[in-house]
């Protein structure tokens, strides 16, 4: 608290320090990975299948328990076993490749099950809510549509608008457009962009080079559970790191 | 895909097949030397016999103006009246001994094997309904975190599972029956509800973990506590992927509940035995008892049918 640079600069909202993991299997999947998420900021995270990024990106909301470290949000330690751990996760959605809907409800449905559940709101309002949301990214002919009857880019729109109605304080995106067809990549990427520009907090784990260097305010380089670069896109696409230039040269 | 005609044609060949199969049912059980008497049963099924009234007391028969017959004591004691009857059997200034036959009333009431089917189902019911209770309990503890709770699950699902029905109806009727004072209504409905909640158990863990992973995880990281996701998300879909297992284990409950007729609970097979004892028509009341308990079973898959096709609304 001495540093100067802490008085001027606002404080993080997520905050992980010196995260490791190491999995039943002795497999050591995040090695000494430390980073601060700002309010407001887009962070993307990049690098090769199997570098840790997706149980970095799960260790965030502690569906992944971390072996030693910490993880902050909002200064409050996730770790600590006081830590109201069903509370954090509602301040942070989280969005899955596998879009993970609830087939047995309709979109609205999905996107009301949370604020009713948990935050005991009226029908009235979770059903105005999810009116909103699901309007904001572009289903408001779709509300009553079952997942199964919905295609991917939909399927993944009504998820993005499931986690928004906890309103919460930073959203997870684990590679959220690598399960759909290419088509279908782009209506995603554009709720994103928009999410973006209204001044979201976002994680994002993707392959989408495109959209780390269009919208990230920070990109992330991992590999072997390490936390290997970390700069603004300009200076990370002309970067000269090595082992960057091996991934960027296979993905691009 | 099947053509219309091919269809037709099909069900066409099931009738004929069907019918010369009861064809020869029948006139195998023509050529036997059996006397079929189908008749017989029926007040086994619906009493409609007239039902006697007997005096209760030694006396004298006096029937007024109005019809109603009354036994004056001869020795003091309070008059038996008998308001309602059909046909008198007595007359006025009769001398009436204690147990004659004073008159008679219409009528109809349920015979033993009505009665029987009344019991397979009360007994098959409330069974069923503890058994899926004991189910849901069982099967969420396999999959819950705690290994003790995992342990003492497998424990029961095991024990049951590896040992008869009928020799648990003799344990839990005769030892934990003793212990606890239960009659044998309700010891039956324990052994079966025990004995079903274990596959019900194991059901409802394949269904659970048939769905997959991300459902849990997405459903925590919306603020979730385990219950809720489990209550909201987990179950509602293990449950539709486990009907047809269930109505399969309901069925066979059905059927097993013929079983506790060794500890003398009066069910449709007990039922059918007695009438057997009673009618010498053995043939004719196993091929109605059969039937009844099909009856029962069929009416059980048809509910689960329509239950399954309400909740397919979202596929």
């Amino acid at each position: 608290m001495t540093d100067i640079n802490e008085t001027v600069k606002p404080l993080p909202l997520i905050q992980a320090k010196q995260v490791n993991k190491v999995f039943a299997n002795g497999c050591h999947a995040l090695k000494d990975v430390s980073l601060d998420i700002f309010p407001g900021e887009v962070v993307v995270i990049i690098g090769p299948s199997g570098s840790g990024k997706s149980t970095f990106l799960r260790t965030l909301n502690q569906l992944e328990s971390i072996s030693s470290g910490h993880i902050l949000l909002d200064q409050v330690d996730l770790t600590d076993s006081r830590t109201d751990i069903n509370k954090v996760r509602a301040d942070v959605g989280m969005v899955f490749q596998a879009f993970n809907l609830f087939p047995h409800k309709t979109a609205l449905g999905n996107v009301m099950l949370a604020p009713l559940k948990v935050q005991r709101q009226s029908k009235a309002e979770a059903q105005q809510t999810a009116r909103d949301l699901l309007t904001r990214v572009g289903l408001a002919d779709r509300f009553n549509n079952y997942p199964s009857r919905l295609s991917g880019g939909q399927q993944q729109r009504v998820a993005i608008a499931r986690s928004l109605a906890m309103k919460p304080k930073a959203l997870l995106f684990d590679e959220p457009t690598s399960a759909l067809d290419p088509e279908m990549v782009g209506e995603v990427l554009d709720v994103m962009k928009e999410l973006a520009k209204e001044g979201m907090t976002m994680v994002v784990v993707t392959h989408e080079m495109g959209f780390a260097r269009e919208v990230a305010d920070r990109v992330v380089f991992m590999e072997d559970g390490e936390l290997v670069l970390e700069e603004t896109p300009e200076r990370f696409f002309d970067s000269h790191h090595p082992r960057l230039q091996r991934f960027l040269g296979q993905v691009l | 895909m099947q053509t219309n005609s091919s269809r037709w044609s099909g069900h066409a060949l099931y009738l004929l097949i069907m019918a010369m199969l009861l064809s020869g049912v029948y006139f195998a059980g023509q050529k036997i030397d059996y006397s079929w008497h189908w008749e017989r049963l029926w007040p086994y099924i619906v009493n409609t016999e007239s039902q006697d009234i007997v005096a209760i007391t030694d006396g004298t028969a006096l029937v007024d103006e109005s019809g109603q017959l009354t036994i004056q004591p001869d020795f003091g004691g309070d008059p038996q009246v008998v308001q309602r009857y059909d046909t008198l059997v007595s007359r006025n200034g009769d001398l009436i001994f204690q147990g004659d036959t004073i008159a008679r009333i219409d009528g109809w009431r349920f015979g033993p094997i009505a009665q029987g089917l009344w019991v397979t189902i009360k007994i098959s019911f409330i069974s069923l309904i503890f058994a899926v209770l004991l189910g849901i309990i069982f099967g969420l503890m396999r999959v819950a975190h705690g290994q003790v709770w995992r342990n003492l699950a497998l424990t029961y699902v095991e024990v049951i599972r590896g040992t008869p029905l009928l020799v648990q109806i003799f344990i839990v009727y005769f030892f934990i029956g003793t212990v606890f004072d239960l009659d044998r209504f309700t010891a039956g409905v324990a052994a079966l509800s025990i004995f079903t909640g274990a596959y019900v158990a194991e059901i409802v863990r394949a269904g659970i973990q048939s769905v997959p992973v991300g459902q849990m995880e997405a459903a925590r990281s919306l603020g979730m506590n385990y219950a809720q996701a489990m209550l909201y998300v987990i179950m509602p879909q293990a449950i539709k992927r486990t009907l047809p297992p269930l109505a399969g284990q309901f069925i066979n409950l059905i059927k097993d509940s013929s079983l506790v007729s060794v500890i003398s609970i009066t069910d449709l097979t007990k039922a059918g035995r007695e009438v057997v004892s009673g009618s010498f028509a053995p043939f004719e009341v196993w091929f109605t008892v059969a039937a009844l308990y099909l009856l029962v079973t069929g009416g059980l898959s048809w509910m689960i049918q329509r239950l399954e096709k309400r909740l397919a609304a979202s596929d």
